[in-house]
């Protein structure tokens, strides 16, 4: 308690503060030995006892409060929890938490400083008032006793009890209490009718023994100490005066000690009304803070919601604006944005359903009279030879180009079908392996005219999966068509395999191939690897964008890899089940017959496009490494094959972005 | 005898360039511009098969499809300018036999004429049984028991198809080619509407066919 170091504070300042007397020595604690001293001194058995006990009784508190913590533990954790989560999520209850935080700990200081302060004070005058009563009494003491008559012992006995009784004062209350003491080691005579006197049952052990020693060691001073007495059944604090008294020759000890008690139990009274005041405020500090929060935070918390709902999706949702102060410019702002964006969104949803609109309007505007003039251009083209050359030739050019007119109105169609998101998947449980025949029966005169052979490596014989037959139709058309176009006249490979959950399908070309940079850039619209051979192979340069597209809507990869002057292949991984997803490809992006020969002629692309993941299957290497060996395997091409100069050196310019872009390469 | 051949579409240059083309390959046309005119140019002219543009003003095309299939057999192609899933199929459900997306080549459009007009007389006496069905091919019948099934000759022929081999399981690819005379890859989706027109015909209940059965992921054959 706070009480207790009080009283007893003894300061430098209050030493010298004192005229005519002084504290006991130097000697520190001189009230704090007295209680110990001996009960433990020179007792080292009985020490090592009451250790051990202790410690058992430690251990056994220890186990009390474990078990009681695990049993308990779950629901202090769960409470640990929801006050965290609270704290995190609730603006309110963190500023209330902390303002309560820092007002008990300011509180605390003031209250501390407060209490001690009156504490010093009560003490101060209390010594003060002890040091003049006992100078008096001791002076009316010395005095009583220097005259008086020493004759028989019962009148000595009588008169010391006497002088000793008068300075207990007048009164029901004892104002002060005596300890009258011969001092010790006397080497004169002494008188040995009275040896030792107290009053109330004291004994001299109620004085410490500094101030004792400072009294024995002493002349004529005064010295005082705190110290605790027993009064009845408890103990007291006091302040203990002691000077040297003489009788008859001997000398005595005469220590009065005075009570505190009164003090003590005013300085209690102050603390208890401090504290419940403290309390009291801390509570209504909390509470308006609380308020204070509220009405701050509940806007906020108001623009949070309705935040929320308008990003979910309910546009005419607004913040309810009061008076003119911040919170209300901030909901009016809100509002003024929220309505903007309703504006803007919306404005949006029209223009996609008038894009929509727009696109089947020019679908069917533009095929009606496309059909006409296609029908004109083959009728004219048809009756060429009645022509004479140069209206042959125009009728020729007029058919080729209407034919190339409509392929490219066609994928623009699809295009900005799939772009306004109309494109629906009509996915029906179809065998992959039939329709690659077919498209390849398809393909069978234009893989005549490049002189190429098509080759199915399909081991499982047939593979059913749930698909728009229509759509994986035009992408393997595309990806076949294209490894004719690009294959030199060499062998197409297209192989089929499956595992639990995906299909995959590979065509692979050996013709002219492409660089990583360019394998990078393969579906990007209107993209074409050499625009001076574009004009003659044709196409609309949008296939493989409609390919990626349909792949999309499947949810599949479509993925490319090349290598200049080793071929192209391409891979179109696909659920088994509609809407499922693909954790591996059955067949690796980079063909098996490349080999792992120079690490120069080995550069794997792959892509991963729109909502696809970026599968890293194929070719599972550490990246860094890999990103390392690139720089140095593409030194080693350049030197390797002069011929080639030019060619990996813009692949290495070219590729360096499309690394960060595109994912891995190796 | 020239088969006459119905134009519905109100693109006048188109029908006209149609028209061309048509002579060109021995047909006779005959052209109506507007919908709501069309089943009366139909009932005057009689034609052999009905070219239907699907947008025309006046009554809708899939609505004209609808009004000459209630009351005839004749074979309808439609020219469609969209090749919206949706469309497509609304035509076909609509009666229609076979369409041709715009823009077509005269070749194609030609192809599909020839394909519908298909004389069916080299037909010998034959007749076919699937579950409880029985087919007069010659006849040009099909009864359960003794209520006869009226088909069109499309149906006609796809039901003929699957019977005449009931062991054999038939992609959708190969019944474009033999019943539709489709020689390259074509919309399968032709198949599935015609497949549940004729089911919803010769079925007892459609739902759960025993005439037509599927097989699943590769095609369609006779039920036993």
């Amino acid at each position: 308690m706070g009480s207790g170091s009080g009283p007893r504070g003894n300061s430098p300042a209050e030493e010298s503060a004192r005229d005519g007397s002084r504290k006991p020595g130097s000697r520190p604690g001189p009230e704090h030995t007295d209680a110990f001293g001996a009960g433990l001194a020179g007792l080292p058995l009985q020490a090592r006892i009451w250790r051990r006990r202790a410690l058992i009784v430690v251990l056994r508190v220890g186990r009390l409060v474990r078990t009681g913590v695990d049993r308990i533990f779950p629901g202090i954790r769960y409470l640990l929890h929801s006050l965290r989560r609270r704290w995190r999520r609730s603006l309110q209850f963190r500023t209330v938490l902390t303002t309560l935080l820092l007002c008990i700990s300011s509180f605390a200081i003031v209250g501390a400083y407060l209490s001690n302060q009156i504490a010093n004070n009560l003490f101060h005058e209390q010594l003060t008032q002890a040091e003049s009563e006992t100078r008096y009494n001791v002076k009316q003491v010395q005095d009583t006793f220097d005259g008086a008559q020493v004759t028989d012992q019962s009148s000595v006995i009588t008169l010391v009890y006497d002088t000793l009784n008068a300075v207990e004062g007048k009164g029901s209350v004892i104002q002060r209490r005596y300890v009258f003491e011969a001092m010790p080691e006397q080497t004169k005579p002494r008188n040995r009718w009275v040896e030792s006197r107290a009053s109330d049952q004291l004994t001299i052990s109620v004085i410490p023994p500094d101030l004792r020693a400072a009294v024995q060691d002493s002349g004529k001073e005064q010295f005082w100490a705190s110290t605790e007495f027993p009064v009845g059944t408890e103990d007291r604090p006091g302040i203990a005066v002691g000077n040297k008294v003489t009788f008859n020759g001997t000398v005595y000890e005469l220590y009065l000690i005075y009570d505190l008690n009164t003090a003590q139990q005013t300085l209690n009274e102050i603390q208890n009304v401090l504290w419940a005041g403290g309390a009291a405020l801390i509570l209504m500090i909390g509470a308006i803070a609380w308020y204070v929060t509220r009405n701050v935070v509940s806007p906020v918390s108001h623009a949070a919601a309705v935040s929320e709902k308008l990003a979910a999706g309910q546009l005419q949702e607004r913040m309810v604006v009061k008076g003119e102060d911040e919170v209300a410019r901030l909901g009016a702002s809100f509002n003024h944005m929220a309505a903007s964006l309703q504006e803007q969104i919306t404005q949006l949803a029209t223009l996609s359903q008038m894009q929509q609109r727009f696109v089947s309007d020019v679908s069917h505007e533009l095929r009606t009279p496309l059909t006409t003039v296609r029908m004109a251009a083959e009728v004219l083209y048809d009756a060429r030879n009645d022509f004479d050359p140069i209206n042959k030739r125009s009728a020729e050019l007029l058919y080729n180009q209407v034919e190339r007119f409509q392929s490219l109105l066609a994928d623009l169609l699809e295009i900005s079908r799939f772009d306004a998101g109309v494109a629906m998947l009509d996915a029906e449980a179809t065998d992959i392996v039939q329709l690659i025949s077919h498209v390849m029966e398809g393909a069978a005169p234009v893989a005549e005219e490049y002189g190429s052979k098509m080759k199915l490596n399909a081991p499982e014989g047939s593979v059913v999966l749930e698909m728009d037959s229509r759509r994986i139709d035009r992408i393997l058309r595309n990806l076949i068509l294209n490894a004719l176009e690009h294959g030199e006249g060499r062998a197409v490979n297209i192989s089929v395999a499956s595992n639990a959950d995906a299909v995959a399908v590979t065509v692979r070309d050996h013709g002219i191939g492409m660089s990583p940079a360019e394998a990078a850039r393969v579906f990007d619209r209107f993209w074409r690897a050499d625009p001076a051979r574009a004009r003659t192979t044709g196409g609309s340069g949008l296939g493989l964008s409609i390919a990626t597209e349909d792949t999309k809507l499947h949810n599949g990869w479509l993925q490319a890899w090349g290598n200049t002057g080793v071929g192209s292949n391409f891979r179109l991984t696909l659920p088994l089940k509609q809407g499922g997803t693909i954790t591996k490809s059955p067949l690796p992006l980079e063909p098996a017959d490349v080999g792992l020969g120079r690490p120069g002629d080995r550069s794997v692309l792959v892509l991963g496009r729109g909502a696809t993941p970026a599968p890293m299957d194929s070719a599972p290497k550490d990246s860094a490494a890999a990103g390392n060996a690139d720089a140095v395997a593409r030194d080693s091409a350049a030197g390797a094959s002069p011929a080639k100069n030019a060619e990996p050196a813009a692949a290495a310019a070219a590729g360096t972005p499309e690394t960060a872009r595109t994912g891995e390469r190796s | 005898m020239k088969a006459r051949i119905l134009v519905v579409d109100d693109d006048e240059a188109l029908a006209e360039m149609i028209g061309i083309v048509l002579r060109n390959d021995g047909f006779e046309p005959v052209f109506c511009a507007d919908g709501g005119q069309a089943l009366d140019v139909f009932r005057s002219s009689k034609p052999d098969l009905v070219l239907l543009d699907l947008m025309l003003p006046g009554t809708d095309g899939i609505e004209v499809c609808r009004q000459i299939r209630s009351e005839s057999d004749v074979p309808i192609v439609m020219l469609t300018a969209k090749s919206d899933t949706s469309d497509v199929v609304r035509g076909l459900e609509s009666g229609a036999d076979d369409y041709v997306p715009k823009p077509f080549k005269p070749a194609e459009l030609v192809a599909r004429v020839r394909a519908r007009l298909r004389p069916g007389d080299q037909k010998a006496p034959e007749t076919l049984r699937i579950a409880d069905i029985t087919i007069d091919v010659a006849g040009h019948l099909v009864s359960r028991g003794d209520e006869r099934i009226s088909l069109t000759p499309l149906e006609f022929d796809l039901l003929v198809a699957l019977a005449r081999k009931p062991w054999q399981v038939f992609t959708r690819e190969l019944l474009l080619e033999q019943v539709w005379g489709y020689r390259h890859a074509a919309d399968t989706r032709l198949v599935n509407v015609h497949v549940q027109r004729l089911r919803s015909k010769i079925e007892r209940d459609p739902e759960a066919p025993e005439v037509v059965m599927t097989v699943r992921g590769v095609g369609y054959k006779a039920g036993s």
